[in-house]
Formats: structure tokens, sequence, C-alpha cells
């Protein structure tokens, strides 16, 4: 009786696995690397990262085909249905974290040539930090299937949160940084605010997958 | 005999004679200008209830302590592996198995509230009421006419009128009437398998069932056929309560509004239910592991 049926199947499922959590590793560090530039003002880096998120755009449209042509083909149910559809979602999630290590990538090179205020330095240094640090404990709980590690990622993402809202307020306060400077800080600041409710939603795709609901 | 037909399709057909045949020896419970109404399920709830049915043949057991409700103007899918009792829990619903020898049923079957296996139950009356479609489609060697019109018939239809109104009724039910209306002279068997088994439900309305038992309906019918039936029990499922049972998973998953699934722990245990449910939640996140494993394929 206690035989696998479906060997085939569950191995092309298993390998698409693969691929999403080594497309969150990858993702996961173009986050930290992203951040790095963008606070050493690196424009090389910058400029490598823009140039290197198409191999992003690649993998989530494999994904997202491979993962069409299990549901077309294998039918699957129950806790397979749930990880092609839970696959398919974190590798558009992922593209998108990818897409806004673009745009933090962009915005180091509209900088002006010189450094930022320390304390704004600091605080983009906090956020992407915290940012990256989401997003990998999103994929590692994606790939431990650890609902405990999922709920975890709501809390930490309050501070990030926290951070992007003071933020505000300090530029709101009236130091005299420049404008163009200011804007760009608070854009980036968005962006790894944005990654990390990315982040988030790739927990609550776990939760999907381990228990059916978000 | 009607037919010559394979060992199940003459048990099927010498069933539903035997039964038809003992109601000519009373009178007809059949309204003799009877429009085809089809059961009104007026209450929804469930039409048929099993508590705590075990089956055993001969002494050996083969379905034990089920208890699920079927219900009403929906389609209830059973699944399960192969010798897990499927296809006799089918049989409990309608008193079938009773004509197999040394067969005993303990536990209670509902329709509409009343156990069917209650002392003095009308079991003609049930299988008028309880109608069965077999896995290989069994027509009788007569005409798409007369087989159609045999089950009223026998219940005592004689108006030609009549007949012909619940011949027609009856195949326009089964979605079979535009491709037949022109051959309703012509021999059943010269119909294709899938046209066969749409006549085989035409059969079993035209006797204006409430519930209709459908036994691996699909399984010796090409893709098209398939999808025409699962129309089928689509439309019909507004009017009737049926309980199809299928080793097709994505059948069940595609047609059925419940499912059941039956299992068994070994080679020779009786089958038990595992988990009944609403189909979607049973497909997409069901309760218990076995029926994860199963419907996954991690086990066969």
């Amino acid at each position: 009786m206690r035989t696998e049926t479906r060997k085939d199947f569950h191995q092309k499922l298993d390998d698409l696995f693969e691929e999403v959590v080594r497309m969150g590793e990858m993702v996961t560090l173009t986050v930290n690397e992203a951040r790095r530039c963008f606070v050493d003002l690196d424009r090389k880096s910058a400029k490598a990262i823009v140039q290197g998120d198409e191999v992003f755009d690649r993998t989530r449209d494999l994904v997202e085909e491979r993962g069409l042509e299990l549901l077309a083909t294998q039918a699957p149910v129950a806790v397979d249905l749930r990880l092609v559809v839970a696959l398919m979602r974190v590798a558009q999630h992922l593209e998108r974290v990818a897409d806004l290590c673009v745009d933090v990538a962009k915005a180091t090179l509209n900088l002006p040539d010189r450094e930022l205020p320390g304390w704004m330095k600091e605080t983009i240094e906090e956020m992407g930090r915290r940012a990256a640090d989401i997003l990998r404990r999103s994929i590692f709980a994606f790939r431990k299937r650890s609902l405990e590690e999922a709920f975890r990622l709501d809390v930490l993402d309050d501070a990030v949160d926290r951070l992007n809202r003071g933020f505000f307020k300090e530029i709101d306060r009236g130091r005299e940084e420049e404008l163009d400077v200011a804007i760009r800080v608070i854009m980036v600041a968005r962006f790894f605010e944005r990654i990390a409710d990315h982040a988030v939603d790739i927990g609550e795709e776990t939760a999907f997958l381990l228990r059916g609901r978000k | 005999m009607p037919c010559e037909a394979d060992e199940e399709e003459v048990r099927g057909v010498k069933v539903s004679r035997e039964a038809l045949l003992e109601v000519m020896e009373g009178e007809s419970d059949l309204p003799p200008d009877d429009e085809m109404e089809g059961e009104k399920d007026l209450a929804q709830g469930n039409k048929m209830e099993l508590s705590g049915l075990s089956l055993s043949y001969g002494g050996k057991k083969v379905l034990e302590d089920i208890s699920m409700p079927i219900p009403a103007r929906s389609i209830t899918a059973v699944i399960g592996p192969s010798g897990c009792g499927k296809s006799s829990l089918l049989r409990c619903l309608n008193r079938m198995n009773e004509l197999v020898d040394g067969a005993r049923v303990e536990g209670k079957v509902y329709l509409d509230g009343e156990d069917v296996y209650a002392p003095g139950f009308d079991v003609v009356g049930l299988r008028r009421r309880v109608g069965m479609v077999f896995q290989k489609p069994n027509p009788f060697p007569k005409s798409v006419y007369e087989n159609v019109a045999y089950g009223p018939r026998l219940y005592g239809v004689r108006q030609k009128k009549v007949l012909d109104r619940i011949v027609e009724e009856s195949l326009r039910r089964a979605a079979l009437w535009d491709e037949v209306k022109d051959k309703l002279g012509s021999s059943a068997l010269a119909l294709s398998g899938g046209q066969q088994q749409r006549l085989c439900i035409a059969r079993v309305l035209a006797v204006q069932p409430e519930v209709i038992l459908l036994d691996e309906p699909c399984s010796a019918l090409d893709p098209i056929s398939t999808q025409r039936i699962e129309d089928l029990l689509h439309e019909l499922k507004e009017m009737y309560t049926i309980v199809i049972v299928t080793h097709n998973m994505q059948q069940a998953a595609r047609v059925s509004d419940f499912t059941a699934f039956i299992t068994i722990e070994e080679q020779g245990s009786p089958g038990r239910l595992v988990e009944f449910g609403e189909t979607e939640e049973v497909f997409t996140n069901p309760r218990k592991k076995k029926t994860e494993d199963y419907i996954t394929g991690r086990f066969g």
C-alpha cells in the first residue's frame, strides 16, 4: 500500500521549489548589494544591478511557465496544488523585489556626487539591512515550511515601517538637506519598506502552502 | 434475460427487471398522467444519510462503520483505492447488495429520514426511487424507444401518448434526444458507447427516481463522451440527488459538490470513511493527512 506514485511529477515539483528558493537567495543578496551601493555611492555596482535584473525576470518567467505546465498536465491537488500556486506567487514577489533593487540602484546613479548626511546614511543602512533580513527569513520559512517563522515576519516588518515613518518626520523637522538628495533618500526608504512588505507576503504564501489559507 | 452481456451487466439488468416485475404484480404507484416533473426535494438538506453502516460478504467485512450524509440535489463523489468498497457502498444505498449471497448489512441508511433497511420497507419502491447506472453501458437489445419505455411500461403506464412523452422527456434530460429523435426505432446497440450510457441514464430517469447512483459511469468512455456525461450530471443535479463512484479523482473534483474518501488500512481489511467534505475543500486543503497522501499520489 505504501508506495509513492507520480514520482516524476513530484520530482518536477521539487526542482521548481529549489529553483524558487535559489531565486530567493539570489534576490536577498541583491537587496544587500543595492543597499551597499546606495550608501557607498558605488555607481559601478549599481549599474551591474540594473543590468543583472534580467536574470530574475527570466527566472520568474520560467517558474510561471513550468507552474502552468504542471497545472495543465498534472492536475495537481491539495498540497501539490497549493505548492504550484505558491511557487508562482513567490517568484512574482521576488521579481518585484528585484525590480525594487533596480530602483534603488537607479537612485544611486542619480545621486549628487557627494556623501550622504550621516543620519540619512545610518537610517537607510538600517532599513536596507532589516529588509534583506526579513526577506532572508521569509525564504527560510518557505524552504523549511515553517509557519512559526512565517508568522514572525510581520513583527519584523513593523520595525521597518517605523523607521520609514521616522525618516519622514526627520525631514519634516526641517533638516536642511538638499531637496534632490532628500527626495531620492525618501524614495529609497520607501523601496526598502516595500521589499519588507513583499517578504511578509512570501510568509503568507508559506501559511497558504501549509494550511490552505493566508 | 433481455440482453446478453457480461456478469455485471446481467446483474444490473436482472436487478432492475426483477424489481419492475414485482411491481407489475401489484398496483402501479405511478400516476397515469404524471408529468415528468422529477423529484422535488423542496427541503434542502440531506436526501440520504448513512449511519454506522457496515457490510460483510460471507462473514468478511468489506465496509466498517460508515457515517456520512448525502446532500439533496448535489453530486456526492465517492473516491478511494481499488477494493476499498466504493461500489459496495453504492449498492447499499438501494439494497442491491442483498442480492449477493451472504451479504449482511449493519447500521442504517436513511432516505428522506426513513431507514431503508427497516422491516417492511418497500424495496421495489426504493429501487425505483434510487436508480443506478453501471460502469459499462448496458442497454437492452431493443430499440432506443423501448429501452426508455420499458420501465414506465412495467410500472403500468399503458397510454402511448404518455409513454411518448416520458421517452422524449427522459431522452431530452439525458441530453440524447437531438441525436436519436430520428432513430427511436433503431437498435440501442447501434449507438456509440457514450450515447448508450446516456440512454441508460435516460432509462433510469424514465421511472422518475429521486436519487441516481452511478458506478464508474465514464470508465468505458472516450474523453468527449465523458465530458458530455459530466455536463449532463451537472444539469441533472438541479432535480436529482446524485452519488458517483469514480476512480478518476479529477472527475470527482470536476463534477461533485461533496467528496467522500474511503480507504483500507491493508489488503483485506474493511473500507472506512476517512473524510467527507465539500469537494473544493477536499481537493485543495483536505483535513486528513491520509486524504492528502492519497489524492496527491504520495501513497498508492
